[in-house]
């Protein structure tokens, strides 16, 4: 699905990405609030939802390769934190749903995790 | 690159370059009954001088302003296209080659060509010789873009110096619980990599230990030097930190063995798979601690070409 559809399925708000970055397709999610978890998955995801809004999670994201970011529960998000995804060109959005239920509605539109469960 | 290497490149362009690359596709067309008077207007309003005659989108003659001027010369009747065109005009196909369509302009010294697909001989284009310049010119600047993206890449560094032994140093001061700076030192090694052209496979590995190693020293230490030396066959990591240390380093190398406190569950992190996380990237690691000094941790990956691929298993120790 495309990031545009993303937003409408979540709700969300977008605090950085220009629209032609909207039109780019996402197919695998890495979801959490753990960090190191995310760093250490095997294949790189196209889209992160997490609850941990800090600088972390755009540096993360950027350390691992991932493109885009969507923060749940309406955590507020640092002015800092957009100008970084501006500098490392990362579409950036909050929704005020719960991880749980925007990682269900994603996995609904058909986004998976990419990786094969051991 | 010398002049004469430029002007070989230009003529390469103009041998890869077809009609399709050049041709306009959105082709003004008349019918072969409309009137010469619609044709002038058509030709005033559109800017051209001269359109293909289509029936359907069959091609079926050319005409041209020349055409417009003898009509409005004679005695003033009106006429239709389809009696003042030249039927059954040369054409091009979309296949052929730009230098066969240019030898075909200087031949008959014709301004436009129609352009047929070469299967089902339908018009789908046309070319003129202002069409050719500015496919040339387009072709021009994207093949030098290319170019410029491939040097600033420095993509062949390595081989392109010539030394007994050839390595470039990164160093990056690392400060303690600084969180707003914590991890721009491994995004910014990691775009440095790219530059130099590393296999994207392995600047992942090395920036993802990378980053856990540098999140180490800012959540725990005072301060940091994390050094990177990328040699042709190999990247080595030193991060040399001041800081509390690590008690027992064998217990730490084990996932989910930790010593963090809340706040840094906070962050993101302290779940006890940082230094495991190194060690599954790391070709060689070699963890150094002093309780009360500080930490010193060594990250070998191999770069040359028989380096382990994403996913496969690394992590000797």
């Amino acid at each position: 699905m495309t990031l545009r559809e993303v937003v409408e399925e979540l709700s969300a708000e977008v605090l950085h990405g220009a629209e032609e970055e909207l039109n780019g397709t996402v197919a695998t999610v890495a979801a959490g609030d753990l960090m190191s978890d995310v760093l250490t998955r095997a294949t790189i995801a196209d889209l992160l939802v997490t609850g941990l809004s800090n600088m972390q999670t755009i540096r993360t994201a950027t350390v691992a390769g991932i493109k885009s970011i969507v923060i749940v529960r309406g955590k507020p998000v640092s002015p800092q934190m957009i100008d970084l995804a501006r500098e490392e060109d990362l579409v950036l959005m909050v929704t005020g749903m719960k991880l749980f239920e925007a990682a269900g509605r994603l996995w609904a539109r058909g986004l998976r995790t990419g990786e094969t469960r051991a | 690159m010398a002049l004469t290497a430029k002007f070989v490149k230009t003529q390469e362009l103009l041998f890869e370059l077809r009609v399709a690359d050049v041709m306009r596709r959105d082709v003004i067309t008349v019918r072969p009954d409309q009137t010469m008077t619609e044709l002038r207007r058509i030709l005033r309003d559109h800017r051209i001088s001269g359109t293909p005659v289509a029936a359907g989108d069959e091609l079926v003659g050319m005409i041209t302003i020349a055409d417009l001027i003898a009509f409005l010369n004679s005695d003033g009747e009106e006429a239709l296209i389809g009696d003042k065109m030249t039927a059954n005009p040369d054409s091009l196909f979309s296949d052929q080659l730009l230098v066969h369509a240019i030898q075909q302009f200087d031949a008959t010294r014709f301004g436009r060509f129609p352009v047929l697909d070469p299967r089902s001989r339908k018009l789908v284009g046309i070319l003129t010789k202002g069409l050719i310049i500015e496919g040339m010119l387009r072709a021009m600047e994207q093949a030098f873009q290319e170019e410029e993206i491939r040097q600033y890449r420095a993509s062949h560094i390595f081989e392109d110096m010539v030394a007994e032994y050839k390595e470039i140093y990164l160093t990056y001061e690392l400060v303690g619980r600084d969180f707003d700076r914590a991890g721009k030192a491994s995004t910014q090694m990691k775009r440095n990599l790219k530059r130099l052209g590393i296999r994207p496979d392995i600047i992942h590995r090395l920036a993802v230990a990378s980053y856990e190693a540098e999140m180490n020293t800012v959540l725990y230490a005072e301060s940091g030097v994390m050094e990177f030396r990328i040699a042709p066959e190999e990247i080595v990591m030193r991060l040399r930190d001041r800081g509390p240390g690590i008690a027992d380093v064998e217990k730490a190398k084990q996932p989910g063995y930790s010593g963090a406190p809340e706040w840094v569950r906070e962050m993101g992190f302290g779940a006890g798979m940082g230094i495991p996380n190194i060690i599954k990237c790391a070709d060689r690691i070699d963890l150094q601690s002093t309780v009360g000094v500080g930490t010193t941790l060594s990250v070998r990956i191999f770069t040359g070409a028989g380096a382990n691929r994403a996913g496969d298993e690394g992590g000797g120790t």
